[in-house]
């Protein structure tokens, strides 16, 4: 136990860095985009007096080395643009103000997550289930029809466009057969029942294009496993073929699974832009798409961060659960 | 070690054959074998790799591959095995003949403690609880010889030394009290002083539990100090077989008088050269008829066409009890290696 407490302080310190590396990376990129916030704050007609201003309202009148380090300072400790009464204040951790929403970037983040988040996960768990299951069952058919049928779906799954699957879904199943809403979230603590109803259609869609690799990852490892010599044991034992496949065999192909969805869901997470976009729901990848539009910089930045932070924390959890499915894994 | 003969036999085979089917055609791997083994009693098979002889075991347990054609009698106490349904052979695969497999790293599951896989075996054939179970398990490992059992039974089998991990199949493998132990070459992966001590422990335990043992090995020095019978294997076909001193002292067939030969030994002084018998073993199928070791046979000048004409069947040989070759030469050959 010691060595998974010392294991994880060290990767989060080195996920620090990353992200340190990582923030100076995206903020240069960002910044380095010839279009000025400024301009868009500072309404038609423009005068270059009113201009300066804004520019000295949002501190871009700044380097971009100052910038960044303001920008730092902000997720630490905070920070107020302008002053006196027109002054607007940004709390800790702040990534950035969108002038354009008018809000702070992390309370945008922080109100879209729900959004993202109950569609990721919801996807996640029916991919999850349906791509392992198929998986196996392709592997103890191998050759044979069950087989043929499930790469078919993969492939199918592999090569269709997310919006295309989405609106079909949409089509068929929303407006000719009328039996789900078509767009719009309802959160959950407003009625679970509603939430559900309204995501039914987007978590099978993303669950049947991201199954697709489950499936064939399950089967290819599934058919390896059962050629170790330790399900001859078990059979050799006498536990049936039930038992051989699923308490023998599929532990080992968990393994790797867990690594791929661990990695699958942290991208989610980030938000789902194009299903979000099919179905109309307002989560981060909507955030962030609509702010590419509006040249919201500081959201696109904040965004973005987030996205990486989630896919670097993804990792790191699945390098822990790792060590719990493989004993002969070690946190040293 | 029992003496021979004087007990029913437990586990008979007759003219057991295993063919696979393969995209090259039908391979047969098993060629008409007959053996027998009694309550306490050792029976080794020995040959070369691809003899035949994991296979024949695996044949016996109902453990090979649905490409696997098994045809002849596996009698375990008078009742046929062979096209058991499934559940029934479950019944017995574990409970009345149990296997200690030749690389124990493998053969064990690195996901679960061996405590858990123990009581697994346990388990799967009486209708106990999880705790009674590990209570069976600890007090296997502890007869097998495990320091601190209740302790290390909740160990990884990655944790364990080569020997221990042994220790660790042969408890899993008596966890039921089987009447018969196929152990096939349980100690091939092992180091020699290890080897002598697992060696022990599988002869402790049958004289124990009176369990008739069959060990599967290449290894003539082991088979020399355990067995009570011995057939010897080429090509899927018995070459020879009767008791360990017929097969030491008697032997009649030039393969097994080979294979004898190539058995280093310190009562002799040591040749610059280790002994090998020539040539390779032939693949499944690729001889039809005549002798299958002719190519490689040193006597056949002595007997002539008929070795590649005429396939040798089993004969009576000279011996204590059932000694038999399958040889045209007759007589017990004088050593020509």
């Amino acid at each position: 136990m010691p060595d998974l407490v010392w294991f994880v302080t060290r990767r989060l310190f080195a996920a620090l860095l990353v992200m340190l590396a990582l923030s100076l990376a995206v903020y240069l990129v960002f910044y380095a985009i010839p279009a000025d916030p400024a301009h868009l704050a500072c309404g038609k007609p423009c005068t270059p007096d009113r201009l300066e201003q804004a520019r000295h309202f949002m501190q871009l009148d700044q380097s971009t080395l100052q910038q960044y380090l303001s920008f730092l300072k902000g997720v630490f400790a905070g920070r107020t643009f302008g002053d006196g009464t027109a002054a607007v204040h940004c709390n800790a951790p702040c990534f950035g103000y969108s002038f354009p929403l008018a809000r702070p970037v992390t309370t945008l983040i922080l109100d879209r997550l729900p959004v993202t988040a109950s569609i990721a996960i919801g996807a996640a768990i029916l991919w999850l289930l349906f791509g392992v299951s198929l998986g196996v069952i392709a592997a103890l058919n191998r050759g044979h029809f069950l087989d043929r049928l499930a790469i078919g779906v993969a492939l199918v799954g592999v090569s269709t466009p997310s919006f295309l699957l989405g609106l079909l879904a949409i089509l068929v199943f929303g407006f000719w057969l009328n039996m789900v809403p078509v767009n719009g979230y309802v959160p959950f603590t407003e009625s679970p029942v509603d939430w559900a109803w309204h995501l039914i259609t987007p978590w099978i869609v993303l669950a049947i294009l991201q199954a697709a690799s489950y499936i064939r990852l399950t089967r290819s490892q599934m058919l390896e496993e059962l050629n170790l010599d330790y399900i001859t044991t078990a059979r050799a034992k006498g536990a049936g073929e039930s038992r051989v496949v699923l308490t023998h065999g599929l532990r080992g192909v968990l393994v790797p699974v867990v690594t791929l969805f661990g990695l699958d869901l942290g991208g989610l997470l980030g938000g789902a832009i194009l299903t979000e976009k099919v179905f109309s729901m307002q989560g981060l990848g909507d955030l962030l798409i609509t702010a590419v539009g509006s040249l919201d910089v500081a959201v696109v930045v904040g965004v973005t961060l987030f996205s990486a932070f989630l896919i670097i924390l993804a990792n790191l959890v699945v390098d822990i659960v790792h060590g719990v499915l493989d004993p002969r894994v070690s946190h040293g | 070690m029992a003496e021979p003969g004087l007990t029913a036999p437990i586990l008979e085979v007759h003219d057991l054959h295993v063919t696979f089917t393969t995209e090259g055609g039908p391979v047969p791997a098993v060629d008409g074998i007959d053996f027998a083994v009694a309550p306490g009693e050792t029976l080794a098979i020995v040959g070369e790799s691809g003899s035949g002889k994991s296979v024949s075991s695996a044949a016996v347990m109902g453990l090979l591959p649905s490409n696997a054609q098994v045809t002849g009698e596996v009698l375990l106490d008078g009742r046929e095995l062979n096209g058991l349904p499934g559940d029934e052979l479950r019944k017995i695969r574990g409970n009345d003949i149990a296997m200690v497999f030749q690389d124990a790293l493998s053969a064990l599951n690195p996901y679960y403690t061996v405590g858990w896989q123990v009581a697994e075996a346990y388990r799967l054939h009486h209708d106990v609880s999880k705790k009674k179970a590990h209570e069976r398990a600890i007090e296997l490992l502890d007869k097998v010889g495990i320091p601190d059992a209740s302790r290390r039974a909740d160990s990884y089998p990655h944790e364990f030394s080569g020997g221990m991990r042994q220790r660790v199949v042969i408890a899993m493998a008596l966890v039921n009290d089987p009447r018969v132990l196929i152990a096939d070459e349980p100690t091939t992966a092992l180091d020699v002083t290890v080897q002598a001590q697992i060696m022990r422990l599988l002869d402790d335990v049958q004289a124990e539990f009176g369990t008739a043992l069959i060990l599967i090995s290449h290894d003539l020095g082991v088979v020399a100090e355990v067995a009570d019978d011995v057939l010897v294997m080429y090509a899927g076909r018995a070459a020879e077989r009767g008791t360990v001193r017929d097969i030491f002292f008697r032997a009649a067939h030039p393969y097994t008088l080979g294979l004898l030969g190539a058995m280093p030994r310190v009562d002799v002084p040591p040749k610059p050269r280790l002994t090998t018998i020539p040539g390779t073993p032939p693949t499944p199928g690729s001889i039809t008829t005549g002798c299958p070791f002719q190519p490689r046979c040193a006597y056949t000048h002595r007997v002539g066409e008929r070795c590649i004409t005429e396939r040798p069947e089993l004969t009576p040989r000279p011996g204590q009890g059932d000694h038999e070759a399958a040889c045209h030469l007759g007589r017990r050959p004088e050593v020509l290696l």
